[in-house]
């Protein structure tokens, strides 16, 4: 408190973000030495030169948060820094061939965090243009589609050409999706918790209001049956889901939500082979047919798990590279391979850590606007990581969605942390407008 | 020599998990310690200044309430709100009273009747001076100390 | 008036909380609970990789020739397999398609993490000290495997032969079989384990083993024995009419004689002349119940006790016997009978034993790299089954049954030493071959070798079995 108090002349000190940074900076050349020792069997300067690359950058941003007397929260930029670290320790350890381009999307990722930080310079004005979101979520979700710029990459069509690389369009859409329900449903809330008519127990709202979100979620729908990705999909409703919950309380939503997906699923299963293959690899992935074939993967990364134990192989000591793209699918398996349950537990303590101090900052907003976008910027955040780690467990069926700032991809890593700063400048407001740290 | 080094790669790994955990609970304690600091903040009274209710309708709060003001304000129908409007004229969130830099400030928040100040319509943010009027729908307010 | 936001992001904010839990607790399954079994999958690439990155620990038989090591290759290590007559026993071990055999029994063993070495298993896990990998060896002897192979002269069928006091299976044939060198190698295996799965005649399963067949013949030892210990008199001669049946409930169901016979039989004369309908009245004097408790006690329709996968076979499709002509059926081996040839051998092991049986396995030691004993695998006898007394008269008798006038194994005879054994033909589907066995062992006084053969669809059944079993018993025997 009395640190927090103290007056400097240039910015606003933040000793909790920079203290916490400073961990981060350990954790990074922690995991690097002992990834790039057990890889060389030697300990080298070189192995330093990557964190130290990445120590920079979150220093940097920290200093440029200070200059602008930033007063947004001091722990959601650590910890989405402190996961980053972890992504580049297990890029390094899983596919060193990538690591440049990882860092590359690092400082990128950094960059979009500060404009993000800087751009929109009212907050509240996002909700005013929120069909023009709602239009631009759409094109991006669609533009894979064309032929031109749209690419299939591993049988799902959700890429699109840029330059060289390729980018996943919908990682953007989550966020304009978000943006979008919040500003409409700020806006109409009452009507849909409240409508005149009710079958039973169940409201019904007036269809008008209804027709927006229904459509917009159908749009999504279509396009993502047509783009091949279950993952998306899945969380894309959990989106559309959570939001008309927030908004109403209605559980009956959600309840309604979660049949039509069970009953979709099923009708998806009988009709795409996709969803059946993915489905029955993971009612029965050790199964002769399928252990060689589609069930591989996911047999490999259980392998990894159980090698874990409960401390773990250590890092660079255990053999997670024997899972398929385990840099983009799997990274928690190949984590908790060289961690053990202990590694694997605080990862996801981390996560739970950003959701609740998400849905803090969401309970601390000034306007229904920023309560439901903070809220809905979190439940993101968190969605995907049960998602992606309840798969790699065998829990769900496998998706390809990407466990946010650790697996290895450019455009998840830049829109995650565009997420965190916007989660930031809502903290911002509330404190700004309500007096605080 | 060997061994020597094993050993030491050794306690790198574990010290990587320590380090980890030690900042999830760094992280955590941080996450408490503003958690005080707000709960500290949000539970300071109202009462910067009031708003008085100079006109009104039926339902909405009755001409001559003093409604309390705290650093921000968000104004309309719906009783999510700081101040609530019950007048149909009035938008589920009307506008935005906040105190910034030792003065206030208004802003419409998108209301579909608009936000008045002394009778005209409220463009962007706009300062206002205590004695100012406010028009919320069919419900006026004075800023008072 | 709606109600404030905040409590719906409280709920939203616990239910997440809540599925957290329940994936950490999902994650704790599979680090803590399952591992065990999964990191001992056969599959588990964590026993395999050895082969690839690091070499292997060989597999050796009882004098140190090798049966399977590991040696550089332009990619690594390559594990190489040098006889093929043991591809079943000793397995493969593959990135692609996992572990069998000794290699998926023995995995830990051979990347240097024997459960009776747990120090080793500490350092390697925890320090990385794999190269350290010694070796498993097999009680198999290579000269008495040329032999058993040389005798089924690539017939479809399987010998094994063990040492009836110990239990350690001295040689182990199934053919046919197949070169798990191109399993191991990148660039055949897919072809090859293609056309191994497709193959009708299952060159991948090990008949001494997993093989089922009906005994024939080789059971009425058994029924023997029941007799034997239920006081029957083996004396005592019974009428044999060709075709048999006790009473006219029977209809046209008949016992046949396989010699037509007519004439009065005691139990060595039975047992010589393999005759079906003296052990019919046999099996109908001492009852279905006595048969079924000697049939199970000898091990029949349940998995032995071996350190490679075996089957159980199976009494009867029901498990009891009861029915008459079933009683009749099972006690001269065949009825619904299915046993493996392991399965038979130890019931002529337990014979050579003095009653008691043996337990089997291939595998005797794990050493270490440095090339001392690291476990011992000498598994304990599994308990008397029958007396000592039972044992010696069967014993006697089995030996009238190979040298005795007129006798049917005849062909297992071998110069100047006793040889115990019986042959078999046990009928199977109609219209197929009858397939040929023989059990025995020698020398019958103290025996040290204990050998079972099966040809499949031999059109001469048992005469064609029995030779080969001599063979196998000479090398064994060193004659």
């Amino acid at each position: 408190m009395i640190a927090a108090r103290a007056r400097v002349p240039i910015g606003r000190a933040r000793f909790s973000e920079l203290s916490l940074l400073v961990w981060v900076g350990i954790l990074a050349v922690l995991g690097f030495v002992a990834v790039v020792g057990a890889e060389t069997s030697s300990f080298g300067v070189a192995s330093i030169i990557v964190p130290a690359v990445f120590i920079v950058l979150v220093l940097s941003l920290h200093v440029f948060l200070v200059a602008r007397r930033f007063r947004g929260d001091q722990v959601l930029m650590p910890i989405a820094a402190g996961l980053t670290a972890i992504g580049l320790v297990l890029v390094q350890r899983l596919a060193s061939d990538l690591l440049l381009q990882q860092l590359s999307w690092t400082i990128i990722a950094g960059g979009a965090f500060a404009a993000t930080i800087l751009i929109p310079r009212d907050l509240t004005a996002l909700a005013r243009f929120k069909w023009t979101w709602a239009f631009l979520g759409v094109l991006l979700l669609v533009a894979p589609l064309f032929p031109v710029i749209g690419r299939e990459i591993n049988g799902a069509r959700i890429w699109i050409k840029v330059g060289p690389g390729s980018i996943e369009p919908w990682e953007a859409v989550k966020l304009l999706l978000v943006i979008f329900f919040a500003a409409y449903l700020e806006e109409y809330r009452e009507v849909l918790a409240h409508s005149p008519r009710r079958i039973g127990p169940f409201p019904v709202p007036p269809v008008p209001y209804l027709v927006p979100i229904v459509a917009m979620w159908g749009i999504a729908m279509l396009v993502m049956v047509f783009e091949k990705d279950i993952g998306a999909t899945a969380l894309f409703f959990g989106i559309f889901l959570a939001m008309l919950f927030l908004a109403t309380g209605e559980a009956f939503y959600a309840v309604l939500g979660l049949a039509l997906l069970l009953v979709g699923g099923f009708v998806a299963y009988q009709l795409f082979g996709h969803v059946q293959a993915r489905v029955d690899t993971w009612l029965r992935p050790f199964d002769e047919d399928l252990r060689f074939g589609t069930g591989y993967q996911l047999v490999q990364g259980l392998y990894a798990l159980a090698n874990g134990g409960l401390f773990g192989a250590g890092l660079g000591n255990g053999m997670p590279e024997r899972i398929p793209v385990v840099w983009s699918d799997f990274v928690f398996d190949a984590f908790a391979e060289e961690t053990g349950f202990a590694g694997a537990l605080a990862l996801l303590a981390l996560y739970l850590l950003f959701l609740y101090r998400g849905m803090l900052i969401a309970l601390r907003a000034p306007t229904t606007f920023l309560q439901l976008l903070a809220a809905g910027l979190s439940f993101i955040i968190a969605l995907q990581t049960l998602v992606i780690v309840g798969g790699n467990a065998r829990l769900i069926p496998l998706t390809g969605i990407t466990l946010p700032f650790v697996a290895y991809g450019g455009s998840s890593l830049v829109t995650n942390w565009m997420l965190v700063a916007l989660l930031l400048r809502v903290s911002e407001v509330s404190n700004r407008m309500r007096g605080g740290p | 020599m060997e061994i020597t080094f094993g050993v030491l790669l050794w306690g790198v790994r574990i010290a990587f998990l320590v380090v980890l955990y030690l900042f999830l609970i760094r992280a955590f304690s941080a996450l408490q310690h503003s958690l005080g600091a707000e709960t500290q903040v949000a539970a300071r009274p109202a009462g910067l200044a009031f708003l008085v209710v100079q006109r009104s309708v039926r339902g909405a709060p009755r001409v001559g309430d003093r409604l309390p003001l705290r650093a921000l304000n968000a104004i309309g129908r719906d009783a999510g709100n700081d101040v609530v409007i019950n007048d149909e004229a009035a938008s589920a969130r009307h506008a935005l009273v906040e105190f910034a830099d030792g003065e206030w400030w208004v802003q419409d928040a998108g209301s579909t009747n608009g936000t008045l100040v002394n009778g005209a319509t409220v463009r962007s943010r706009e300062r206002l001076q205590y004695g100012d009027e406010l028009g919320i729908g069919r419900v006026a307010l004075r800023l008072e100390q | 008036m709606t109600a404030p936001i905040a409590a719906n992001i409280r709920s939203l904010t616990l239910t997440l909380a809540a599925a957290f839990l329940v994936t950490s607790v999902g994650v704790s399954y599979w680090t803590i609970i399952a591992a065990d079994e999964l990191a001992n999958d056969p599959f588990n690439p964590r026993l395999i990789a050895a082969s690839n990155d690091r070499p292997r620990g060989a597999i050796l038989d009882r004098n140190g020739a090798p049966l399977a090591t590991s040696e550089k290759g332009a990619n690594g290590f390559v594990r190489s397999y040098k006889d093929q007559s043991l591809a079943q026993v000793v397995g493969y071990a593959s990135l692609r398609f996992g572990l069998s055999g000794v290699e998926a029994a023995y995995a830990e063993s051979l990347i240097g993490r024997d459960p009776a070495d747990p120090i080793s298993i500490w350092r390697a896990r925890y320090l990385g000290e794999r190269q350290a990998v010694g070796s498993v060896v097999l009680a198999i002897d290579e000269k008495i495997q040329k032999a058993a192979t040389d005798a089924l002269g690539g017939r479809r069928g399987a010998i094994v032969a063990l040492d009836p006091r110990t239990g350690a299976i001295l040689a182990s044939v199934s053919f046919p079989s197949y070169d798990p060198n191109q399993i191991v190698d990148p660039q055949r295996q897919q072809a090859a384990m293609d056309q191994l799965n497709k193959a009708v005649d299952r060159p991948l399963l090990n008949r001494t083993a997993q093989g089922l067949y009906p005994p024939g013949s080789t059971f009425k030892v058994v029924t023997a024995a029941a007799a034997l210990e239920s006081g029957f008199d083996p004396t005592r001669k019974l009428r044999v009419d060709d075709p048999y049946q006790p009473d006219r409930s029977w209809g046209d169901y008949f016992v046949r004689s396989a010699s037509h016979a007519h004439g009065l039989f005691d139990m060595s004369d039975g047992l010589r002349l393999s005759e079906n309908i003296y052990f019919a009245q046999v099996g109908l004097q001492i009852g279905g119940a006595k048969l079924a408790e000697y049939a199970k006690r000898f091990g029949v329709g349940a998995t032995p006790k071996l350190d490679l996968p075996a089957a159980k076979g199976q009494l009867s499709d029901s498990g009891v016997i009861e029915r008459p002509t079933l009683v009749a059926d099972t006690s001269y081996g065949q009825g619904e009978l299915l046993v493996s040839p392991l399965q038979m051998a130890l019931v002529y092991a337990t014979i050579a034993n003095g009653g008691v049986m043996p337990t089997p396995h291939y595998a005797t030691e794990v050493r270490d790299a440095g090339g001392h004993v690291v476990r011992q695998i000498a598994p304990g006898a599994q308990g008397p089954v029958i007396s000592p007394g039972t044992a010696k008269a069967l014993a006697t008798m089995l030996v009238g049954a190979v040298a005795g006038p007129g006798a049917f194994a005849f062909g297992a005879k071998i110069p100047s030493v006793d040889v115990a054994g019986k042959t078999g033909t046990a009928e199977n589907r109609p219209g197929e071959a009858p397939h040929g066995w023989f059990v025995g062992f020698a020398p019958a006084a103290a025996p040290t070798v204990v050998v079972a053969v099966i040809v499949e669809n031999a059109a001469e059944g048992g005469v064609t079995a029995a030779p080969m079993g001599a063979q196998v018993m000479r090398a064994a025997l060193g004659k």
